[in-house]
């Protein structure tokens, strides 16, 4: 299949534009180069010769180029200056955070942002659908970090409802098995679940409702005007007049073509969804990868940042890609470049 | 036969103003592109309007709530922060240099984006495939991350920041304009313009731009709108605007530490981000409806 | 006992704060397996009729009308359920432009499939009546003249040649055996061959299953030879109507007589270099309506009373509305 091939190559070449750019990074970074590397400062010629031996900085580009491709493949991702752990186990635990706080915001947008959209859309210039466009304008507007802000302020400390940090309690001691803390909890052997599973659910409450917020208004308004779009189609006419029931036009025919152009947009949005988790994993002190990479910045920790960052762009472009490839292989219309609109 | 014409004179409105009888016809529009003047007035007379300096500390009178509480005075509209400095003057420069940065990096983006995005579209071929399809990608790269690598490599300071959403607005812009322009450059009015013998920069400047102008201010409020955010959430991590200078997403990150004490100081600076957010998306939205309403009319 | 009865449409739209009046006063009958052609000019209203009997006028349009009704029953009156299953099974209308009727994103045959009322369906499990859909529909698209059912049933619509979509539209509409079809300009743009096929097929439908024909065309040739009777439109009012022949042999408005002048094969004593013989002037838009007569400022007979809207006048059953009509000095 070409399209699998073209997608590949389009891949494996922008992975390689990332690598190349994090690789270069190094040497952008202000200061000396192996100070940046090792952290260390050489205390003598000999020790400078020495660390400049290991880590290979005496050969040229391209050589240096592979060894460092050589040693992301084989795990080996250098070590932090701060914590000193390898920098593979820190992103492996700070990652997956993430990752699940973007995923439940996502999953909260999709389950009420197209219904809510797909209903306003269909209900079109009647109050019903001002006030639900209405709320959505708002919500799409708030900077994130301040809705977030609001909330800690209203439900934490005012009414106490949700805590204020973390992802859970920290009575609990749950073994890193995922990253992924409610299947993590699951999997825990001697801990009571019921009790684990609502406080981490408290604990995501919070960030989760601060970022969805703003993904789910954008999904409504995306939904709502591709459905406007369709409906004003000629050939949602003729199947009227064909004399199709409601149920029948909407289900076969609206919500197919109203959907499919809004797919390339969620890639954009799940960049704009990860951008906000990483905002506000710092109010919440959420130990995702968006804090540990801010915290890298402060401290001026660069093979940390080095990483990191190849670490959540290459997550992000492989998400995009897909999205993109599936978008390509189930529509059936062919208009490349027919994108939905906000 | 009649000799004059018995139908009146009619008057013809031209496109754009059609566009903006449209636009007016939509009160909350309006309303949106009201309170964006307002801003733009702060931003421009800053210095004019607000009543005192935003970096003088004045000690005697640190953290006053504002002029409607009971413990406020008039003299601090909106009271003053944990340093002395007053929270209305510094919530003004703050738009200054919140909305006027914006503006400026989105002219840029939008420069640069459309300059690329058109040589590309005009010409075809596979290269330029590639480097298309490359820069779909690219464009994926969340703005956050390019703004951590570029303050890392140049750091911290408002114009840092400034470059690094530069970079992340410019592949949208290319990414617009080029599917615009090929998709005018396959219509055959463009056609009879070549066949005139129009050059390349000839059919950009009668042609295209014409058309592209639409597009370009529905993308352009799209994007201001992304720039301020992104412009306050890096002042709020620290990572652009420094303190002492006043930025709205800096100043909330100040007040951070006394929110619960004082917390006109996050919920004023965060309530005019908002609205300065609010109304760019309402004229945009205004802007978006009337120009399709103004085709299907 | 006319199927389809019409009397005194008026439709008016709101535009820019006055009422215009789209059409004026229509009047249209068709009785049962009979063929008639809806004649005029684009922008007189043709497509809006169409719009008003299926019911799918936007919400700008402003309907009353004496009577309007099929079979018997009132139309304006009927409950929106009752209407939609009258378009589903007895009324079915083909649209002007093949291509964009269809659904871009589902294929030809379930497209097909679906319009399908279940009443005709046989079998009672669900696969049987699944296998039965399909029948029909190989049939249904046979019968229009198009052969490789399969290739064409699993395509999208964006892959089919705008004939064989055209045809298609035909078998959709055909599929729930309706006993009215409206065909608004259905051979628009085809060649001729093709044009051909589908006007036979038209006919021959007409005569075996007494179907009923609403063809709405500017194409005269095609007109001539196939409709029973005809209804000429002008600006949103009825000019004149009855059957072919009569009007063909005697049209009594002069709008009649310019359309048939204008169609040159009707002429047969034409000298070389002759100039073809044409009305003055464009048909006026919906913002200048003449008042009375809309023909008035282009029509060649044209007098002071014709700013009096002319009431309907009959002879047998060809009606007409003019204040001068043409071969009527006797009178």
């Amino acid at each position: 299949m070409r399209i699998l091939l073209r997608f590949s190559i389009l891949f494996i070449l922008t992975l390689l534009v990332l690598v190349v750019l994090s690789f270069a990074l190094i040497y952008l970074f202000p200061g000396d180069v192996l100070n940046n590397l090792t952290g260390i400062s050489a205390q003598s010629e000999a020790h400078r010769d020495m660390l400049v031996e290991k880590h290979r900085l005496d050969e040229a580009y391209f050589f240096q180029f592979t060894h460092y491709v050589s040693e992301l493949f084989s795990g080996n991702w250098g070590q932090s200056f701060v914590s000193g752990l390898p920098l593979k186990e820190e992103i492996g635990r700070a990652l997956p955070a993430t990752i699940e706080l973007a995923f439940y915001a996502m999953f909260i947008a999709v389950v009420i942002g197209i219904p809510v959209g797909c209903y306003a859309g269909l209900k079109s210039y009647t109050p019903v659908d001002y006030s639900i466009n209405s709320l959505s304008m708002v919500g799409y507007s708030f900077p994130v970090f301040w809705l977030a802000l609001l909330f800690i302020l209203m439900f934490s400390l005012e009414l106490n409802i949700a805590p204020l940090s973390g992802r859970i309690s920290l009575l609990f001691d749950i073994p890193h098995r995922t990253g992924f803390i409610l299947i993590d909890i699951l999997l825990a052997k001697d801990i009571d679940t019921s009790l684990a599973m609502r406080d981490a659910f408290r604990h995501l409450l919070l960030p989760t409702l601060a970022i969805s917020v703003i993904s789910t208004a954008s999904m409504i308004r995306m939904v709502r005007r591709s459905v406007i779009d369709v409906l004003n189609r000629p050939y949602i006419t003729a199947a009227r007049s064909r004399g199709l029931s409601r149920w029948q036009i909407f289900s076969r025919h609206i919500l197919r073509n109203a959907l499919l152009p809004v797919l390339p947009l969620m890639a954009i949005q799940i960049t704009t969804l990860i951008t906000n988790a990483m905002i506000v994993e710092t109010l919440f002190s959420w130990p995702g990868i968006g804090n540990w990479l801010i915290q890298a910045i402060y401290q001026r920790d660069f093979p940390a940042l080095r990483v990191g960052m190849l670490a959540v762009a290459s997550l992000v472009i492989t998400l995009t890609i897909t999205i993109d490839l599936f978008n390509r292989l189930i529509d059936p219309s062919r208009d490349k470049y027919e994108r939905g609109t906000i | 036969m009649a000799q004059f014409s018995l139908y009146e004179e009619e008057y013809h409105p031209s496109p754009w103003q059609r566009t903006w009888r449209e636009f007016t016809s939509s009160h909350i529009a309006v309303l949106g592109l009201f309170v964006l003047a307002i801003f733009l007035v702060f931003a421009l007379f800053a210095p004019l309007i607000a009543p005192y300096d935003p970096l003088q500390q004045n000690i005697d009178s640190l953290l006053l709530p504002p002029s409607w509480e009971t413990n406020g005075s008039i003299s601090h509209l909106f009271g003053t922060d944990a340093l002395g400095r007053d929270v209305f003057s510094r919530i003004i420069y703050g738009c200054r240099v919140t909305f006027g940065s914006s503006i400026l990096l989105v002219m840029i983006a939008m420069g640069v984006g459309v300059t690329i995005g058109t040589v590309a579209g005009m010409m075809s071929g596979v290269r330029s495939s590639i480097m298309n399809h490359l820069l779909d990608a690219l464009m994926a790269i969340p703005t956050l991350l390019i703004a951590i690598i570029i303050v890392a490599i140049l750091g911290t300071g408002l114009v840092n920041s400034m470059w690094a959403i530069t970079l992340a607005l410019i592949p949208q812009f290319i990414h617009y304009t080029r599917s615009f322009v090929r998709s005018e450059m396959k219509k055959e009015y463009i056609l009879a313009s070549k066949l005139d013998g129009a050059s390349a920069w000839q059919l950009f400047r009668h042609s295209i731009l014409p058309n592209m102008i639409e597009m370009l201010v529905v993308q352009g409020s799209l994007a201001l709108s992304i720039a301020v955010i992104d412009v306050s959430a890096l002042g709020f991590l620290n990572l652009g605007a420094q303190p002492p200078l006043p930025e709205l997403g800096a100043i909330l990150a100040d007040g951070l530490d006394v929110a619960y004490l004082a917390p006109w100081n996050v919920g004023l600076p965060g309530l005019s981000i908002f609205l300065m957010v609010l109304a760019i998306n309402l004229v945009g939205d205004g802007l978006r409806s009337a120009l399709r309403k103004r085709v299907s009319h | 006992m006319p199927i389809l009865d019409i009397k005194n449409l008026t439709l008016e739209i709101e535009t820019a704060g006055e009422r215009v009046k789209a059409l004026d006063k229509v009047s249209l009958t068709i009785n049962s397996g009979e063929i008639r052609a809806l004649v005029g000019e684009s922008g007189s209203g043709k497509s809006l009729i169409v719009s008003a009997i299926s019911g799918a006028l936007p919400q700008k349009f402003h309907l009353t009308a004496d009577r309007m009704s099929w079979k018997g029953k009132n139309l304006l009156s009927m409950p929106t359920e009752e209407r939609r299953q009258l378009m589903r099974r007895e009324i079915a209308v083909v649209f002007q432009n093949p291509g964009t009727a269809l659904d871009p994103s589902a294929t030809l045959g379930e497209q097909l499939m679906e319009s399908i009322p279940s009443e005709l369906v046989e079998g009672k499990w669900f696969w049987q009546r699944k296998q039965s859909r399909r029948k029909s529909a190989i049939s249904t698209v046979h019968k229009v003249g198009i052969k490789h059912h399969r290739h064409y049933l699993n395509a999208y619509p964006h892959q089919i040649p705008t004939d064989i979509s055209q045809k298609f539209m035909l078998a959709m509409a055909l599929i729930s055996q309706p006993q009215l079809l409206i065909a608004d300009d259905p051979t628009r743009g085809m060649e001729t061959t093709t044009k051909t096929q589908v006007l036979k097929l038209l006919t021959r439908l007409n005569q075996t299953k007494s179907l009923s024909i609403l063809f709405i065309s500017h194409d005269l040739l095609a007109i001539s030879s196939m409709c029973h009777s005809m209804t000429v439109l002008y600006c949103g009012q009825t000019v004149e109507s009855g059957r072919m022949k009569m009007l063909r042999k005697r049209p009594l408005h002069p709008y009649t007589k310019a359309l048939l002048d204008s169609a040159p094969s009707f002429q047969k004593d034409l000298l070389p270099k002759s100039l073809l013989p044409t009305l003055d002037g464009t048909i006026p838009s919906l913002k200048h309506v003449p008042i009375g007569c809309r023909l008035g400022p282009r029509c060649p007979r044209a007098q002071r009373d014709c700013v009096i809207t002319p009431a309907v006048r009959r002879i047998h059953d060809h009606t007409y509305s003019c204040h001068f009509p043409l071969h009527m000095e006797k009178l």
